[in-house]
């Protein structure tokens, strides 16, 4: 062998090497879901949770074999920034999402203030954004590429009010509290207005400041009005507690609702015995023989990690990353304005046990919303129980 | 009456924790000068391991009450323990220098906030009722674990007070406030003077947190609305100023508490913030300052 032929015979091995390496690695790609939660504060429970879910469905569908696009499998990866829950820190992660990470898919955002910061870049980059902000203004054709991972006050309300008003005939009058931002003001505007709906006296609606830790004055207020009903509309779980804990001290006693209440385990501890009774429409109960191993199993390891059970925020960010998978499969892309066009009409199995797709004309204009079941939970005895389970209808 | 006598009632059991708080930040800054954001932190770790360790021994059968007693032993000795390095690693590098202490408190609140996630998780932590019942005081209803910490912060104010007024050391601690060089002329040791202040103030900070827990919601960031209404009520009363600190305290409880009932929480919040921009202005000093 001459040197001249040992060189191209090194050369091409070189060259085929290369291609090898090439073909072996576009074949297994990654995808960064970037995702915008608190990770520190009084929210930080609700992110580590959504963290978790989405590295739970990301790995899950990775053992799987990926997203199959053409030839390509795709790797998830979730890659998640803090928060902090307000808007200045939102503005500061998605710039990092979008800018430094490159990230073309936000696999979850939490918070309606940061993710309306998150938005302002999202459809301006395009960028898919699956968020759990509720608010009608987020959505509509205007927003093509945004996507609700969670039900909203706009799909439980209708549904949960009904129900506890047909439970308690009785009751005729109501006092509302709700966290003094964007998410308990968009909470106050609908359940105010279902409420007078079923015939239910207002008697006042009340707004507090989140991260306020003395519930004693406000449950005063709320005790002298002596209303039927206390509905806490979007209140952390844990400031629910403590409000109803300090309405019994005082003797108060009549129906309670939480309606967008997220779980029961904040509620009993701050609440204790205080909380029996409690409505909810957005827990979900891991009790009873309905529960698959699949999220029997996920849930204890949420709670190992977390220190809570898993509730529908957390859900959402399992439910996106399969909602992309199904999407991109779709497609047969990984565009994200490709992804987003038949994201409406694709379905996929949610971490709820159904197969579902998107909905929301008659409410949003366009089908933007995961077409989710709205549960009606309760605090029975101590433990939360699911009573009604309602999938909605509509376009 | 009825309803003003729970209002009453009800600002004078907020007003208790907010006098525990707000005495420890009064203190570190009458003797050190330094105003400390992270006594917020010392609140919550005793308020956290309180938490932890009375549902720990209660699952192991222990009766609630000594298990909340020795939980409360357990939840000071930490919090003293993190006021103790604070200090020695810390401040007292900064004493008299408020862009420095300012600077480390800030950087000490972002430590201390990623720790106590890591070591505690978002969750909130349950804590047993540990005096159940309620009493009814001229009509007015109070949960006996309310009252309870209403009498306990009495009592410790009461002893700090004359730990203040007539003993050797909390004379020593006055004059360190009043002037410093002075005191240090009169033989006063400075140095020990201002350990002795930051550790009584985690002292009152760390049992403020451990009589909070069981009526609380005892998360990671529990001392940060308590660290907001303790320094209005320090800045009412005049920044360094027991009685002043004391008065401030049932100040802001008495407007969160009539506020919130005749108006609404929000607007009772910014009455508070309204409160001491007027004092800011009348009185720069606060009501009882004098520095």
């Amino acid at each position: 062998m001459t040197k001249a032929n040992t060189v191209k015979r090194l050369a091409l091995g070189v060259a085929l090497g290369l291609m090898g390496s090439v073909a072996i690695a576009s074949a297994q790609e990654t995808i960064k879901l970037g995702l915008s939660a608190p990770l520190s504060g009084g929210g930080a429970i609700w992110g580590k949770g959504s963290v978790f879910m989405c590295n739970r469905a990301a790995s899950e569908i990775n053992e799987a074999g990926g997203v199959k696009v053409g030839d390509t499998s795709y790797n998830f990866e979730c890659v998640a920034y803090d928060n902090k829950y307000n808007a200045a820190e939102g503005t500061k992660v998605a710039q990092t999402l979008l800018n430094r990470e490159g990230v073309k898919f936000i696999g979850g955002s939490l918070g309606t203030a940061p993710v309306k910061a998150m938005q302002s870049l999202t459809e301006r980059q395009g960028v898919l954004l699956f968020t759990t902000a509720w608010g009608s203004s987020i959505k509509g054709p205007k927003y093509p590429l945004t996507f609700t991972q969670m039900n909203t006050p706009f799909e439980i309300l209708p549904n949960l009010i009904p129900y506890v008003s047909e439970a308690h005939p009785e009751a005729k009058t109501l006092a509302m509290l709700n966290p003094n931002d964007a998410s308990g003001q968009e909470t106050e505007e609908v359940a105010n207005k279902v409420w007078q709906d079923t015939g239910i006296e207002i008697l006042t609606s009340d707004f507090y400041e989140r991260g306020t830790t003395e519930f004693q004055p406000i449950a005063t207020r709320l005790a002298a009005l002596d209303p039927d009903i206390i509905d806490l509309g979007g209140s952390p779980p844990a400031d629910a507690g403590a409000v109803f804990r300090e309405l019994d001290a005082l003797g108060w006693d009549g129906v309670k609702v939480v309606e967008v209440g997220t779980g029961a385990d904040a509620l009993k501890a701050t609440g204790g015995d205080a909380v029996e009774g409690v409505y909810m429409g957005a827990a979900v109960s891991f009790a009873g023989d309905d529960i698959s191993d699949h999220q029997r199993e996920v849930n204890e390891e949420a709670k190992a990690d977390i220190g809570e059970s898993l509730n529908a925020i957390h859900i959402g960010f399992y439910d996106s990353v399969y909602a992309l998978k199904a999407a991109m499969e779709k497609a047969q892309s990984v565009d994200p304005k490709e992804v987003a066009e038949v994201m409406p009409d694709v379905t996929f199995r949610t971490f709820y046990g159904s197969e579902i797709g998107f909905y929301g004309v008659d409410s949003y204009g366009s089908k933007q919303q995961m077409q989710l079941p709205v549960i009606v939970t309760q605090i029975q005895d101590g433990e939360l129980v699911e009573l009604d389970r309602v999938v909605p209808s509509g376009k | 009456m009825q309803i003003a006598i729970q209002l009453i009632l009800t600002s004078l059991q907020i007003g208790a924790v907010y006098i525990l708080f707000s005495l420890g930040l009064t203190i570190i800054f009458g003797v050190m000068r330094i105003v400390n954001f992270a006594h917020g932190h010392l609140f919550a770790v005793s308020a956290l391991v309180v938490a932890t360790v009375v549902s720990w021994l209660a699952a192991r059968g222990f009766p609630v009450l000594p298990a909340y007693l020795l939980a409360v032993v357990a939840g000071v000795a930490v919090s003293m323990a993190l006021g103790y390095v604070m200090y020695v690693f810390g401040f007292k590098y900064f004493q008299r220098d408020m862009v420095g202490s300012f600077i480390l408190s800030i950087g000490l609140v972002l430590l201390l906030d990623g720790i106590l996630l890591e070591i505690f998780g978002g969750a909130v932590r349950p804590v047993p009722e540990i005096l159940p019942g309620n009493a009814e005081i001229l009509g007015a209803s109070v949960t006996i674990q309310r009252l309870f910490l209403c009498a306990m912060a009495i009592l410790i104010t009461a002893i700090l007070y004359w730990a203040l007024t007539k003993t050797k050391l909390g004379k020593a601690l006055r004059a360190v406030s009043l002037d410093h060089e002075a005191a240090m002329l009169q033989g006063v040791p400075y140095n020990r003077m201002a350990l002795a202040g930051f550790m009584i103030a985690a002292a009152l900070a760390a049992l403020a947190g451990a009589l909070i827990a069981p009526i609380s919601i005892v998360t990671p960031v529990i001392g940060a609305d308590y660290l907001i209404k303790g320094f209005i009520a320090v800045i009412v009363g005049g920044l360094g100023s027991i009685p002043g600190a004391i008065l401030g305290a049932l100040f802001v409880a008495a407007i969160e508490t009539f506020g919130g009932f005749y108006l609404d929480p929000t607007s009772a919040t910014i009455a508070i913030f309204v409160l001491v921009i007027v004092v800011l202005l009348v009185r720069p000093k606060g009501l009882l300052g004098h520095g």
